[in-house]
């Protein structure tokens, strides 16, 4: 797994680092650094808390999601 | 209601089709396409009848829809081959939830094999992937990890010990959008 943070998008909130039930986060000079990327077993829940949508993952396997209401979504592209 | 509506509901259950007796179905329709929203239906449904047990049954209903997926769990695997080594009952439970459920072995970086013996416990981690049980808690904005996952929790470990015929348990060590991290102990 390849994990990368966008420096310049970090806030340094700490909240992956804290989130992350792998520890694969360590907040450095105020910015996360992916310090564990093979402990990542792809649960997107950093994804889901970073306010500042500053991580990126190469080679997870992305679950299917047919939870998404393809109508609503298309609503909603109208008035977003 | 006017007659116009009438004919026009008419006209929608009504086909030339030419349906013949079948001894065993080969297809089911209507295409996956077309089944989205019934998907939907079924996943706001489950969600209802979940939030509504959780309402009345508080903390029981975990132990009522846990019961309920292990029954599930043994009865489905019942008919599947018995196997002694537990490699062999995972892949048999990965073939028995193919198209709902899909899960992979796991382990830290820091362990030498995946199945793991700490504090006087044997266990493996699975990662599951693909989830229908994720997927209807999303669609309802309930959280994961409740009595909904309980039936989960349930079908795997009645299926498990279905298989290898020794008790199982298995536990929540994280719940994600995209995938959930579970142990799943050997006793
Ligand atoms: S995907 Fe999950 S395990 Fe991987 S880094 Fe993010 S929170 Fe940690
Ligand atoms: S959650 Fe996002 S913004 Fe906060 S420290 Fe982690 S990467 Fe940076």
């Amino acid at each position: 797994m390849e994990i990368h943070v966008d420096k310049d998008a970090c806030v340094g909130c700490g909240l992956c680092v804290k989130d992350c039930p792998m520890h694969v986060y360590e907040l450095q000079d105020n910015v996360s650094v992916a310090v564990r990327p093979n402990n990542c077993m792809g649960c997107l829940s950093c994804h889901e808390i970073c306010p500042a949508q500053a991580l990126e993952h190469r080679g997870i396997y992305a679950a299917r999601r047919h939870y998404i209401d393809v109508n609503v979504c298309e609503m909603l592209r109208k008035v977003v | 209601m006017s007659a116009g509506y009438i004919d026009e509901l008419h006209e929608a259950f009504h086909s030339d089709l030419v349906y013949r007796s079948e001894e065993i179905p080969l297809e089911c329709s209507p295409k996956p396409k077309e089944m989205e929203q019934t998907l939907h239906g079924v996943m706001k449904l489950n969600g209802l009848v979940i939030r509504s047990l959780e309402e009345i049954a508080g903390r029981g209903a975990n132990a009522v829809t846990y019961r309920a997926g292990k029954k599930f769990g043994h009865e489905v695997a019942k008919y599947f081959q018995k196997r002694e080594d537990v490699e062999g009952a995972l892949h048999e439970l990965s073939d028995l939830l193919r198209g709902q459920y899909s899960f992979e072995v796991w382990k830290p970086e820091d362990k030498e094999t995946f199945i793991i013996e700490e504090n006087g416990e044997t266990f493996i981690y699975l990662v599951f992937h693909d989830c229908i049980v994720r997927q209807t808690l999303r669609r309802n904005g309930l959280d994961q990890g409740g009595p909904l996952c309980q039936t989960l929790f349930g079908y795997v470990v009645g299926a498990i010990e279905e298989i290898t015929g020794r008790k199982a348990k298995l536990e929540i060590v994280h719940t994600g959008p995209n995938a959930c991290l579970k142990k799943l102990v050997l006793k």
